[in-house]
């Protein structure tokens, strides 16, 4: 079972799924976070964060999970109150209607999570709406790998080290 | 007279000596062969301690020490494979990115093929490949072939060094563990794995990127000959402009990449749609006029019997 580890992120992928944890290059002011793609069909190199130019390639046996980190500052806020990642959906709580990229046929879900003091969204989407009871059970084997550790702390630039 | 006669005698006798001593080294030298599987004689045949000599590999060590059956030299690399794996089968490939991500390409369970190029920063032949890679389009590969290349570590590599020659785009892994679970022998070295039955179908050396893509392209050429032989005994394409089954091919196949029993079972598979059975003539010829029979009319002989 290959496991990815970056960015505070662990994943044991189960058999047959890919991914990859990276952070985007920083562009002008904004900071980046990580993100992490799974799949279980082979990624293309311009992924979007929430699955532009993957989702449209996805088979009906496909899925595809997103876990995307939000700045500090989102961390304590309404929206990231729950406390820890969902490890077992069930076929309900995916619609079609929840999908970022209306697709014919796929079905989504995305929960918004605060996990080791770091605010997370999930959003996972299976290739086909009427399979999601034998594709359900595949995201939470996925789910049950994945571990957050709590963030970095950045090294102040211009002390020495030393001091 | 008779001190010279002395004296041949001795002269005789170490020569005697010498030659006895010049076999026995021989005979050292050809035992310890054989241990190896080099040897005359079945190299299945258990070895020292019972380890097959298959499973058994000469490491040179520093101390020149025995190995664990005690026999000098000889330890065996490595935990033995799960019984999983064998030569032909295809594991994950994951590890870090030179950018500091982590990347796992899953080989199989799509009906992609998957050229995995095994390279490192230093060696000068590899220099080649990777301006190869810098412009995908000059790669030469088929669309739905997927290049990744696949460095070792970072504990053994410098990712400032990979990164320098790896283009933007470009799916580059470092880890050490798929070297060793590909069996790589050193650098620059090829993998092609087809995605739908998961298989290793073709892996080797090359100097330029070019003879690679020839190797992707007879990989291909053999996939598609080996599934239209088995589904209609002819090995020949259904295409009436494309009789060599070139065009249009899409890695999907049933028998390349198997290994030991189940190969030969798709080789008996074949050679029954064909016609030929246990005992047929054509098995045992006698002469070459058996294997090559002469030319007759144009296209009589095209496509028969290739795709095992």
């Amino acid at each position: 079972m290959p496991v990815l580890r970056a960015h505070g992120i662990e994943a044991s992928l189960p058999h047959g799924m890919e991914g990859r944890i990276f952070v985007r290059p920083t562009v002008g002011a904004e900071t980046p976070y990580p993100v992490a793609h799974f799949a279980t069909f082979p990624l293309p190199d311009d992924t979007g964060d929430f699955g532009g130019g993957a989702v449209n390639l996805m088979g009906v046996d496909d899925l595809f999970v997103v876990l995307f980190e939000y700045g500090p500052e989102s961390a304590g806020t309404r929206l990231f109150a729950r406390r820890g990642m969902p490890r077992t959906l069930r076929a309900s709580d995916f619609k079609p209607y929840l999908l970022r990229r209306g697709l014919g046929g796929q079905a989504g879900t995305q929960w918004f999570f605060t996990e080791a003091g770091r605010p997370f969204t999930l959003y996972a989407v299976l290739g086909s709406h009427a399979r999601r009871h034998a594709l359900v059970p595949r995201v939470n084997a996925l789910l049950a790998g994945l571990a957050v550790s709590p963030a970095p702390v950045p090294v102040e630039q211009g002390a020495a080290p030393w001091n | 007279m008779v001190a010279l006669a002395v004296v041949l005698t001795v002269v005789v006798l170490l020569l005697g000596l010498l030659v006895a001593g010049l076999l026995r080294s021989h005979a050292d030298i050809l035992k310890a062969l054989h241990d190896l599987g080099a040897g005359v004689g079945d190299p299945a045949a258990p070895g020292p301690g019972g380890v097959p000599h298959h499973d058994v590999r000469l490491l040179a060590t520093a101390r020149g020490a025995t190995g664990r059956d005690g026999a000098p030299g000889l330890v065996a690399m490595g935990p033995p494979l799960p019984p999983e794996r064998d030569t032909a089968s295809a594991p994950a490939v994951a590890g870090v990115t030179p950018t500091g991500d982590a990347l796992a390409v899953a080989v199989s369970g799509h009906d992609h093929l998957t050229l995995l190029a095994f390279l490192s920063s230093g060696c000068a032949t590899c220099a080649a490949f990777w301006q190869a890679f810098e412009d995908p389009r000059r790669t030469g590969l088929p669309a739905d072939v997927r290049l990744v290349v696949v460095t070792k570590g970072p504990e053994m590599e410098i990712p400032g060094e990979v990164r320098a020659r790896a283009r933007p785009g470009l799916a580059v892994v470092m880890s050490t563990e798929a070297w060793g679970d590909y069996e790589v022998p050193g650098s620059p070295f090829f993998v092609l794995v087809d995605g739908t039955t998961g298989r290793r179908v073709g892996e080797g050396v090359a100097h330029r990127f070019e003879q690679v893509a020839e190797l992707v392209r007879r990989a291909r050429v053999d996939a598609r000959s080996f599934e239209t032989a088995v589904r209609d005994g002819s090995g020949r394409s259904d295409d009436p402009d494309d009789p060599d089954g070139l065009d249009g091919l899409d890695g999907r196949h049933g028998g390349v990449g198997l290994d030991g029993p189940r190969r030969e079972a798709a080789n008996d598979q074949v050679l029954a749609a064909a016609g030929i059975l246990p005992g047929d003539p054509s098995l045992y010829p006698r002469s070459l006029a058996d294997v090559f029979p002469p030319a007759g009319p144009p296209g009589a002989a095209r496509g028969t019997g290739d795709g095992g």
